[in-house]
């Protein structure tokens, strides 16, 4: 189920949240275990069963480093930890097992086949939603019990909420552990929170339908006139793409967050105006900061990080971004991605940090976009040669400088792609928290949302135009 | 007081979410949206195979928009608010002014050169002498009253290419300088909520059409004009600018209705008629199916009184309100809709015994066709 879908808004989440306030404090959490699984098996029942597996493997993985480590006393026996070692690895083995499964077999047995002489029957499986997000959630469960950075949850159902909570379960944020442990038994929800949740989840279905869509529509209009659109137009058409992911992703994790709200839970912040940033490093701290957080503490850092001499720090640091590549997509475009930008990273960190710093901010800023957006066709194109096509573009001026249909479609959205570059910076932000406290705002609130609530499901009602971009990660 | 204030945003979200939430289940489901022309969906079979494949969900969630509490206003809020963000249009419809909704143009990348090969192929088939009649998009000819930011209509480019792809292999009736004077002169040849040409406008078409078969025309001053207002046509429920006024249906009527019987064969069935025109439909938002009763798979049209050609006409919506010009001058005349008839055409033209094709569609339809290949 998605969240701009009128069966969510105007009944799945009126049915929960009804329900959710009505049962008292102890059955909720009950409650919502089997809410989350209708949202999860909605569709494709019965992945549901997948999901439950997933959550007894990791129950189960976690309940077993925790005993291990425990064996001999209260706290930690010498050797615990090396005993505990052995269901942690058999855990990660079988989560990464069935992320394989179920999302790389078809690359892994197409890579294999490239093999002269070897043809192997390809498998077709379809990717249950929302699988790359889980499995990372329930992979720091069982690594951070092994870490003793979060305590073991003996309650299955708890557990299961957890790894289930529909709110960040088919885009994430990715939410570890240890984050929410307190929350999933503890929380307590108030009608301030609740209100700040309706607020943000208005903010993301704003950025959801009202930008990321108009967007993607301009991007596509974009590439059905393909090489007619000129330099400019090509430029234009990528920008409008990193629009649609950005506004896209990003009001996602914000309903999602939203959501949390209503029910009581604080996520962290998963977006934090990445394309104000002026390295691309900076960029990678504010975008998607849940899953570089995970890959910085569940990858990098074990593999010893940054000390280390350089040659093992750039192994470490390349590693880091062929995983980031391969978990967005089954598909080579996204490998090389995560390498173009391991690469970049690294020439960032280790020449061209002092450099950047004497530069204007105006020419940082310039290079960065510039950094990102080239990333955005990589990550756009699965199959190479439209790839390389599309880049040529970038940089032909013999195809003209902006074709008259280009011109047309920009004009067309110019007004939303102002919005939305408006929209990537603080500038809203700065301009809200200067008078968030004073008696009047409840007024210009109220109006946003409604007016957002308004417009956003007459969208819904009119778009059948409504793929979430991030639905098959 | 001041505290409580602040939780409005809630309370106008929950108020929006349950209102819509129990309007749903409170109004009544109607079965047919007449803006769109369609059955809306039917709450889906429920069963343990259903629900487990996901077709129930799809069926579902399908249900829930086709039923949504004032749909049509949703619609209407969402092309206006549209407009306000400087967007020409709404779902691929252009505001135009002077109450013009007009399609864009068909895109670069279409069948018209494909739809025109396998037309020149059946005429080489058949043996038969083929014209060919195109109508020109409405904002090809009224480009006057688009707005200012639209994607061009590429007509010229298109007739070009189907006229080369014709070949000798067909007669082609090319008629847009005619439209584009009778529209400078102020004649009204295309609907301004719809995207057919009126019946001016068909007029028009079937002199030209007359002209190049060499038939004489029947002469504008023996029709006898009966006007309809409050039509509502296809770019008008589909764009959702619902303050746009309505236009006028014209039904130009001679004693040739008199003389004829229209068949309307759909499958193994075929039910006789003695009038071209459907009055029926006049009561409806949708006027347009007054010519021929709309959209059939074969309807055949036979003037006792004529001694003309008995022609086989290829054609879409745009032939239904030109028919009745047509005739005139025919003796019989079947016309296909591709789009509908499955059946063999080589065989109907065996049986037949026609003199002449004749290939008449809207641009739009021709270049975007996916059933004309059909005929080979």
């Amino acid at each position: 189920m998605v969240f701009s879908n009128p069966v969510f808004m105007f009944q799945y989440l009126a049915l929960t949240l009804l329900v959710y306030y009505i049962v008292p404090r102890k059955g909720r959490n009950l409650f919502l275990f089997f809410i989350n699984l209708l949202f999860y098996g909605w569709g494709e029942p019965v992945m549901v069963l997948l999901m439950l597996l997933s959550i007894a493997i990791n129950y189960a993985g976690g309940y077993f480093v925790d005993k291990a480590k425990r064996s001999g006393g209260r706290h930690a026996a010498p050797g615990g930890k090396s005993r505990a070692r052995i269901p942690l690895i058999i855990t990660i083995i079988v989560d990464i097992g069935i992320l394989a499964f179920f999302k790389y077999i078809g690359l892994i047995i197409s890579t294999i086949n490239l093999i002269p002489g070897v043809d192997l029957p390809m498998i077709e499986v379809s990717l249950p939603i929302g699988i790359s997000f889980y499995t990372f959630q329930t992979m720091s469960y069982v690594i951070d019990v092994y870490r003793d950075d979060a305590p073991v949850s003996l309650n299955p159902i708890n557990f299961g909420t957890y790894v289930a909570l529909f709110p960040q379960l088919i885009a994430g944020p990715i939410v570890r552990y240890k984050d929410v442990a307190y929350q999933i038994d503890h929380r307590v929800e108030t009608l301030d929170q609740f209100n700040k949740g309706v607020k943000l989840f208005v903010v993301g279905l704003g950025k959801k339908i009202l930008i990321a869509n108009q967007m993607g529509a301009m991007w596509e209009a974009m590439r059905a006139t393909g090489e007619a659109n000129g330099v400019l137009g090509s430029w234009f058409g990528i920008m409008g793409y990193a629009m649609q992911i950005y506004f896209d992703f990003s009001g996602y994790s914000d309903m999602a967050c939203g959501l949390g709200n209503m029910l009581g839970f604080e996520f962290l912040k998963n977006f934090d105006y990445p394309y104000i940033s002026s390295t691309v490093t900076e960029f990678w701290r504010r975008w998607h900061i849940s899953l570089s957080t995970w890959f910085r503490e569940y990858v990098y850092i074990p593999l010893g990080g940054n000390r280390c001499k350089i040659p093992r720090q750039i192994f470490n640091l390349m590693v880091v971004w062929f995983c980031t590549g391969l978990w967005h997509g089954a598909s080579y475009n996204f490998i090389l991605w995560g390498l173009y930008y391991g690469i970049i990273l690294i020439i960032e960190k280790f020449l061209l940090k002092n450099l950047l710093a004497k530069l204007p901010a105006v020419i940082r800023h310039i290079y960065t976009i510039f950094i990102f957006l080239i990333g955005w066709v990589i990550f756009f194109f699965e199959d190479m040669g439209e790839m390389g096509a599309f880049l040529a573009s970038l940089f032909n001026f013999s195809d003209g400088i902006v074709g008259t249909q280009a011109l047309t479609i920009i004009m067309r959205y110019i007004v939303i792609f102002a919005i939305a570059v408006a929209a990537c910076t603080p500038l809203g932000a700065t301009i809200y928290n200067k008078f968030k406290d004073k008696g009047f705002m409840w007024l210009p609130e109220t109006a946003y949302c409604a007016g957002v609530l308004t417009v956003a499901v007459a969208a819904m009602v009119q778009q059948s135009y409504n793929p979430f971009l991030y639905f098959r990660f | 007081m001041k505290s409580k204030i602040k939780l409005l945003p809630m309370v106008v979200f929950l108020l929006f979410i349950y209102v819509l939430a129990v309007l749903f289940i409170a109004l009544p489901k109607k079965d047919y949206s007449s803006s769109e022309k369609r059955y809306l969906a039917k709450f889906p079979k429920t069963n343990f195979e259903t629900i487990t494949n996901g077709k129930f969900e799809k069926e579902y969630e399908d249900f829930v928009a086709d039923h949504f509490p004032f749909r049509n206003t949703w619609i209407g809020i969402n092309a206006y608010s549209n407009l306000l963000v400087g967007n020409n249009g709404n779902d691929g419809i252009y505001n135009c002014s002077d109450g013009y909704l007009i399609n864009e143009p068909v895109s670069n990348d279409n069948r018209a050169e494909v739809n025109a090969s396998v037309l020149a192929d059946f005429a080489k088939s058949v043996k038969l002498p083929m014209t060919v009649m195109i109508a020109p998009s409405t904002g090809y000819i009224m480009d006057n009253v688009l707005p200012m930011n639209h994607r061009p209509y590429i007509d010229d480019k298109l007739y070009e290419q189907i006229v080369s792809t014709l070949g000798d292999s067909a007669q082609f009736v090319d008629i847009r300088a005619k439209f584009k004077s009778e529209a400078k002169n102020g004649t009204q040849l295309y609907y301004k909520t719809d995207h057919h040409w009126t019946t001016p406008g068909a007029y028009t078409a079937y002199t030209s059409l007359c002209d190049a078969l060499g038939l004489t025309a029947a002469d504008k001053s023996s029709f006898k004009v009966e006007k309809h207002s409050g039509f509502y046509g296809t770019t008008y429920s589909g764009s959702g600018f619902w303050f746009t006024p309505a236009d006028s249906i014209e039904l130009w009527k001679s004693d040739t209705d008199k003389h004829i019987s229209l068949t309307i064969t759909e499958g193994d069935k075929s039910e006789k008629y003695s009038s071209m025109y459907f009055k029926k439909h006049l009561k409806e938002d949708d006027k347009y199916p007054v010519f021929v009763d709309g959209n059939h798979a074969v309807e055949t049209i036979v003037n006792r009184e004529s001694d003309g050609e008995r022609v086989l006409v290829l054609k879409d919506s745009f032939c239904h309100s030109i028919a009745p010009f047509l005739a005139e001058n025919f003796r019989k005349i079947t016309m296909v809709d591709m789009r509908y008839y499955k059946n063999s055409i080589s065989e109907m033209v065996k049986k037949g015994n026609y003199d002449r094709v004749l290939v008449i569609y809207g641009i739009d339809n021709f270049a975007t066709d996916t059933d004309l290949a059909w005929l080979s």
